[in-house]
């Protein structure tokens, strides 16, 4: 098995962007597709998963409404909204680069310093 | 603007989602999960335990959710207010005293200064009514006059055409008429005006046009009438089409050309006039005098007001008058009418008469109310100053009482900042609280207070409002919102500042010594305004007592009176006297009547005819005031209860139409006898009259009788000299006021007289009809109404001042237990405990009188006219008030002082 991941502060909301720009999904559908995604490598910490599900509606990033899941349970179903997609594309290459430059720096033999 | 759907988008911006939502989105997020761990091979139970440990309880989900959309700050607020009731309704007494001292302060300023805001204090409802000014004469007057504020047409005349600081000028006469309309007829207040009344203020029509300058051209031409917007509305149910039709004022047909604008009701506040007649008018309003043909320069009778030009000060504009005024006088006083009774004395005094302006805005009821309503204004000011020391040692004293729970709320956790916040929002409360049920008292006090004042058909279309206006409310919401932060501030920093490990241990003697000296403080300005208070108190009550006590000096009660004026009617001087005549006898044979007087000037409303006497044996004496006179029928003493002390009452034959010829007769009363007839007996004695038209010579009058001093105009005056005249001796005959002295109560034929009146003549209105005691009650309502508010307010400042004074000494008492214990065990007996507390409150109570006593003598010199029957500094009124004070705040020290006493020392040191 391998080593589950802490995530760093910020980059959950991101997740479920992402997780939601693939369709709509419920609360529930959203961890799992994260879960999915990343192997089972990641830990979500109590409390903090519907915080940022909360945080993210009240922004306007995802729209939530009530429907029916597929074993037809009432569910309410995430999508994302147009700032929601701007906001994920922002921060998706924000990220890249950061992870580029970060990246850079780690590899960096000694003798190149 | 529609409000729902921006007050339903104010509400989902709060709150988005609501917790049921929110709670079964999360229950089936759960649930799926819990399903999948049972697909997995947990058991059920197992499965149901772990979603919950990696999800979280449902119950605090809507926590989250609202800590997540940012909503944490109301709903800390919220707990906040929530734990600020709970504390309040907690100490339950505590909450009152203060919302009720609040709501005290707060309503009764509210209501006393909106009411003198509005009849104070407010302006005419006309454009600029800052530049209006009334233009009066002051100084020795030398002839008739209608009123303090008023002068002649041919001055007025004078003044209008060749003054320089006006852009122009207009005048007034306030008179009575009787209206007749279709089958209607009513007594009401008219206000002849001339033709630029209208112009000049800036008064436009609601309907129709005012009266122009065309109207007021010449004498007895324009038969026009505008109503009064009011009137209008409930006299004629805001007909359209009154204008164009004729309605009789008197008896003669005027034609309605409009109606003035709404809120608009003349230039006297108090007395809505109800209908404008152009001033050329006055020979068919007012039948029996016509100042506008007499051209006699010395009978004042308009109110005459200027509007200043722009740019010129009221001082600039008098300045610039007085040479006129002066040159105007120059003419009048080489005058026949001023020369023949004048002396040269007299001549040089009258060239001194100076011009004086008021605003525009002033009026009777104005300068009669000014000095009471200022007054009780001061007295709900100290009211408010000491509900708001209540409010600041309450606070105090909780702060103080609640160091423990702060402590402990501090040592747990809590932020010092949500700690003021939390005390700031229990001031708030009370603050709010107290502000609310404060205006809803203002509200209903303004109202009783406007009845109280006004006369009953008068306050009931007084356009003075019980709701405030919106400068006072915010000045007084904000005041309130000021105490309750200073005063909740304070004790909130000191609060939590709090030195946890003292307070825990119960040491909090060591940490609010600042607080208690403070508190210390506010006790002895309670104890000093109080005192205040309670002296104006006593001197106000005993004012009211001893006018209430003394009376005029002839028995009140069983007399009813009441006014009539057939003149009014277009009766000649014949049928007039006529109906004089038979009244007297009809209601001689009235059964309940005991007797019946006749009298031309009413009697305690303030009014008199004054006039000049002329004699052989005073000639040239100077005289400080005209002598009081009068026309009254016989039986007119004997109904009132006044002894004939020499000489004769009149008699039937003396009641004859002698128009001021010879022998005439007069009654006296003692004041005159003396003024006129030092050491002489004054029957026998002879005098006459000044008066430019009938002058009736000093030979004619011949004194029959001689009665004992009784007042006359009001019940504050020392008798004037008086001098009475058999009723028919008048040249004309027009009002007449009728007293009866009855056998039973009053009351009880008021309707018998009513029906009687009307079958005696069904087409002359009996007006004003009420018992003497009633009319001497109305006159006295503003002694009352001070009295009996500043004896309230008085109590109140005492039994607060009382409150403040046990709360500090209690809680001292509370912080010395253990002093007390001590010294008990040492052998310390009761007594000596009960005085160490006792002296520390009785140190209080002194320091309050030695601020009090002084500040009490010099403001009652303030309040000198209001008092009647005693000096401002009695000595009975303040060493009453004082001992009554000390006795109660000694009272209120007292139980404190004994709860000291009986400390147990085994278990106040055990409490160590």
């Amino acid at each position: 098995m391998t080593k589950p991941v802490e995530l760093p502060q910020g980059t959950l909301e991101m997740l479920i962007l992402k997780a939601v720009s693939l369709g709509p999904l419920h609360g529930y559908g959203i961890l799992l597709r994260i879960q999915q995604i990343s192997g089972e490598r990641l830990e979500i910490l109590q409390g903090s998963f519907y915080t940022a599900v909360y945080r993210l509606e009240r922004r306007g990033w995802i729209k939530g409404a009530w429907g029916h899941s597929e074993n037809s349970r009432r569910a309410r179903f995430y999508s994302l909204s147009t700032a929601g997609a701007r906001q994920l594309k922002a921060e998706t290459a924000k990220w890249t680069d950061m992870a580029a430059v970060v990246a850079g720096i780690l590899n960096t033999k000694t003798d190149e310093v | 603007m529609n409000l729902l759907p921006s007050i339903r988008r104010l509400w989902h911006s709060i709150a988005p989602r609501t917790s049921s939502d929110v709670e079964e989105e999360f229950l089936s997020t759960l649930d799926a999960y819990q399903e999948d761990l049972v697909r997995k091979g947990y058991p059920d139970e197992e499965a149901r335990r772990k979603a919950r440990i990696d999800l979280g309880q449902v119950a605090s989900q809507n926590e989250i959710y609202r800590a997540a959309a940012g909503l944490r700050l109301f709903d800390e607020l919220g707990g906040d207010i929530r734990y600020g009731l709970r504390t309040l309704r907690k100490n339950l007494l505590f909450s009152a005293v203060a919302i009720l001292s609040l709501a005290l302060g707060i309503g009764a300023n509210t209501a006393m200064f909106s009411l003198l805001d509005q009849v104070v204090l407010r302006l005419l409802p006309v454009s600029h009514p800052e530049q209006l000014v009334i233009v009066r004469e002051t100084g020795n007057h030398y002839g008739n006059s209608f009123g303090a504020d008023t002068i002649s047409w041919p001055m007025f005349e004078d003044l209008r055409d060749n003054n320089r600081v006006f852009s122009g000028m207009f005048c007034r006469f306030p008179a009575t008429v009787n209206m007749g309309y279709g089958a209607r007829a009513a007594q009401i207040p008219a206000e002849l005006v001339s033709g630029s009344y209208f112009p000049i203020l800036g008064v436009g029509a609601a309907l129709g046009r005012t009266i122009a300058p065309d109207d007021d051209a010449v004498p007895d031409s324009q038969s026009v009438v505008v109503l009064s917007y009011s009137f209008w509305r409930s006299y004629f149910d805001s007909d359209r089409t009154i204008v164009g039709r004729t309605v009789a004022l008197n008896g003669h047909g005027m034609t309605v050309i409009g109606v003035a604008q709404s809120g608009f009701d003349g230039v006297e506040l108090g007395v809505p006039a109800k209908v404008f007649v152009p001033i050329m008018m006055k020979t068919e309003m007012t039948p029996h005098s016509d100042g506008l043909k007499d051209r006699r320069r010395r009978l004042s009778w308009v109110t005459a007001y200027g509007r200043l030009k722009s740019g010129v000060s009221v001082e600039q504009a008098q300045l610039s008058l007085q040479p006129l005024l002066h040159g105007i006088l120059e003419v009048e006083a080489q005058q026949p009418e001023f020369t023949r009774n004048t002396t040269a004395q007299d001549r040089e005094l009258f060239l001194r008469n100076r011009v004086e302006l008021l605003s525009g805005s002033e009026n009777g009821l104005r300068s009669y109310m000014r000095r009471p309503l200022w007054l009780l204004v001061a007295l709900t000011g100290a009211v408010l100053l000491l509900a708001c020391a209540n409010l600041a040692n309450l606070l105090l004293a909780r702060a103080t009482a609640r160091e423990r729970e702060l402590a402990v709320r501090l040592a747990i956790g809590a932020g010092r900042a949500r700690i003021v916040r939390q005390l700031l929002v229990e001031s708030l409360l009370l603050a709010g609280a107290g502000t609310i049920l404060g205006l809803a008292l203002a509200f209903l006090a303004a109202r009783i207070l406007l009845r109280i004042y006004l006369p009953a058909d008068a306050a009931a279309e007084f356009v003075v409002s019980p709701i405030p206006d919106g400068r006072v409310l915010a000045f007084v919401v904000g005041l309130m919102f000021l105490t309750s932060l200073v005063f909740g501030l304070v004790p909130a920093f000191r609060g939590s500042r709090t030195e946890i490990t003292l307070a825990l241990k119960d040491r909090s003697s060591a940490v609010s010594a600042g607080s208690i000296s403070l508190r210390r403080m506010m006790v002895g300005v309670q104890v000093a305004l109080s005192l205040l208070l309670l002296f104006g108190a006593g001197l106000f009550v005993r004012t009211l007592r001893n006018l209430e006590s003394l009376g005029p000096g002839f028995p009140t009660d069983h007399l009813l009176t009441f006014r009539v004026d057939p003149s009014l009617n277009g009766y000649s001087d014949e049928q007039t006297k006529s109906f004089y005549q038979r009244l007297d006898v009809n209601l001689k044979n009235m059964p309940g009547v005991a007797s019946v007087g006749f009298s031309v000037m009413p009697i305690l409303k303030g009014i008199a005819w004054q006039n000049a006497i002329v004699g052989k044996d005073f000639e040239g004496a100077p005289i400080e005031e005209q002598p009081v006179l009068n026309h009254v029928g016989p039986g007119y003493f004997a109904t009132l209860g006044i002894p004939i002390l020499a000489g004769r009452d009149f008699a039937a034959q003396d009641v004859g139409p002698r128009n001021w010829r010879h022998d005439t007769y007069a009654v006296i009363n003692e004041n005159f006898a003396r003024q006129y007839f030092p050491g002489r007996n004054p029957i026998g004695q002879r005098f006459g009259l000044v008066d430019e038209m009938v002058p009736v010579s000093p030979q004619d009058i011949e004194v029959i009788g001689v009665i004992p001093d009784r007042k006359y105009r009001d019940l504050r005056e020392t008798p004037p000299a008086q001098a009475y005249f058999p009723y028919f001796e008048d040249a004309h005959f027009r009002f007449m006021n009728i007293y009866l002295r009855t056998q039973a109560d009053p009351h009880l034929i008021e309707n018998e007289l009513r029906e009687r009146m009307r079958h005696f003549d069904p087409h002359v209105p009996i007006v004003g009809l009420q018992a003497v005691d009633e009319q001497i009650g109305f006159s006295l309502r503003t002694e009352r109404l001070v009295a009996s508010l500043s004896a309230v307010f008085g109590g109140l400042a005492t039994l607060l001042a009382a409150i403040g004074l046990y709360g500090v000494l209690a809680y001292t008492v509370t912080r010395r237990t253990r002093e007390f214990g001590l010294r008990v065990a040492l052998g310390a007996l009761q007594r000596d405990v009960v005085w160490l507390v006792m002296r520390d409150g009785l140190i209080l109570i002194a320091a309050g009188l030695a601020v009090g006593v002084p500040l009490a003598f010099a403001l009652s010199t303030l309040v000198r006219s209001q008092i009647f029957g005693l000096r401002p500094h009695d000595p009975v009124t303040l060493v009453s008030s004082t001992v009554a004070l000390a006795l109660v705040a000694c009272l209120a020290g007292l139980i404190p002082a004994l709860r000291a006493s009986r400390v147990d020392p085994l278990q106040s040191l055990r409490n160590e």
